[in-house]
């Protein structure tokens, strides 16, 4: 399991359907699930705003046609998705608005087909999990020298953008986002000296 | 709509139904030693706003459910007052406590020397950046909104400003969490080390907590009042 925290909103004006949801949602393997129970959609836009949740599930039942358009054009750093939750007899037309479908007897394997359907969550038995390579670790060494991405790729003969590319994969192999959190990687495993890193 | 605790819940039942709200009832400034006393008569005798000190709780009980009945008449000076408590805390007492345990976990040694450096760097990078969190706080959102609850709109400040300002400093502290499990350096078993981690767990979990009040309870309030104000301005 990564430890990205997965944060979904769940609209519903009951709170057996939320809590349940919200249990549910927690019991996924490969998820670390954050959730937010919201009694009414008149909090949605200010939750979208302040926790840029991943997920929004929404029962339209209640609140007929959700503008998901208009809430994701307000947000415009966020890459919320919407997910209806339907308890009853919904018109087709307003699905339209919706990324995907969970149906009130929906088993937790369809919950998690669903999810991983839009969600390109690691899977920690995956290959991506594997060591890094000679080249991730010669710019592990740059970065926790202090060279900036330039100087790297310059140093070691590569694009910019390639180098970009390889510090996204590093931490999210690592699951250290930080130069100083890297640095303590890096000397742990003895990739550079405490000497190197007080030069700059 | 009943909530978990309400007014003649004894304060007893309230820590003893989740230990987690402990450390939120000292930051209303209420100490232990509360005998058979409610929640109604604890907060008269230590003068609290009886319904803000529910409405915190409940929120943090309830686990993050937005408190749409709850913010009504809720006293935001209270809220303040209880979030600096807060700041005070993680800032004063916790962070530097763990630091010192962190100091003392990992040991001396040439082998470990270097690692021990980077780590305590990190570790007082990461409380840089909380202090930093807080002192925008203390020094510009809490004198804005004490200004708005007395009709005086001066600054175009706005308190959603304040939302885009709210950098997740607890992900720092779980980066550190997840070094000390994925990449300590040592093979004997270390209680003390373990201790710490079990503190900065902890720790992590409060201050997210913290974030959640912040968020998703204080933010909410103060928007409501915000926009009453412009109501009346325009009116």
């Amino acid at each position: 399991m990564t430890d990205v925290i997965f944060k979904i909103a769940i609209v519903d004006p009951s709170a057996i359907i939320r809590s349940g949801l919200s249990v549910l949602l927690k019991r996924l393997q490969g998820y670390h699930v954050h959730t937010f129970e919201l009694n009414s959609y008149e909090f949605l836009a200010s939750n979208i705003r302040t926790q840029k949740p991943d997920l929004v599930i929404i029962n339209p039942t209640y609140w007929g046609l959700v503008d998901t358009e208009n809430l994701k054009n307000e947000n415009k750093n966020s890459s919320t998705h919407f997910f209806a939750l339907i308890t009853g007899a919904v018109d087709d037309k307003v699905l339209e608005a919706y990324d995907e479908k969970i149906h009130l007897y929906d088993d937790t394997d369809s919950v998690k087909a669903k999810l991983d359907g839009i969600f390109d969550i690691l899977d920690s038995e995956s290959e991506e999990f594997q060591s890094l390579t000679p080249r991730e670790k010669e710019i592990i060494v740059g970065v926790v020298k202090g060279y900036t991405n330039k100087e790297i790729a310059t140093n070691l003969f590569l694009s910019t953008h390639t180098v970009i590319t390889h510090r996204r994969n590093i931490a999210r192999k690592l699951e250290i986002h930080s130069t100083a959190g890297l640095t303590i990687y890096a000397i742990v495993n003895k990739l550079v000296e405490l000497n190197d890193i007080k030069q700059r | 709509m009943q909530h978990k605790f309400s007014p003649r819940t004894r304060m007893f039942n309230l820590i003893n139904d989740d230990a987690s709200l402990l450390s939120s009832v000292s930051r209303f400034g209420i100490s232990l030693g509360l005998g058979e006393k409610t929640v109604e008569e604890t907060c008269k005798v230590n003068n609290i706003d009886c319904t803000t000190f529910l409405a915190v709780m409940n929120f943090l009980a309830e686990e993050n459910v937005q408190p749409s009945d709850l913010v009504e008449n809720i006293s935001l000076e209270t809220v303040i007052g209880y979030l600096k408590n807060a700041h005070a805390y993680f800032l004063n007492y916790k962070l530097p406590i763990i630091r010192e345990k962190l100091n003392d976990a990992v040991l001396e040694n040439e082998q470990l020397h270097s690692y021990k450096v980077v780590l305590l760097k990190f570790f007082d990078e990461y409380v840089d950046e909380v202090a930093k969190h807080i002192e925008y706080e203390d020094k510009i959102v809490f004198p804005y909104v004490m200004n708005l609850l007395e009709g005086v709109n001066t600054s175009n400040y706005r308190i959603t400003d304040f939302e885009d300002h709210h950098t997740d400093v607890d992900s720092k502290i779980a980066e550190l969490k997840n070094i000390l499990i994925k990449y300590h350096p040592t093979e004997e078993v270390n209680y003390k080390l373990n201790d710490v981690l079990l503190e900065l767990l902890w720790c992590e979990k409060d201050l997210a907590a913290h974030n959640m009040v912040e968020d998703l309870f204080f933010v909410p309030v103060v928007e409501l009042i915000e926009n009453k104000l412009l109501n009346t301005a325009k009116a």
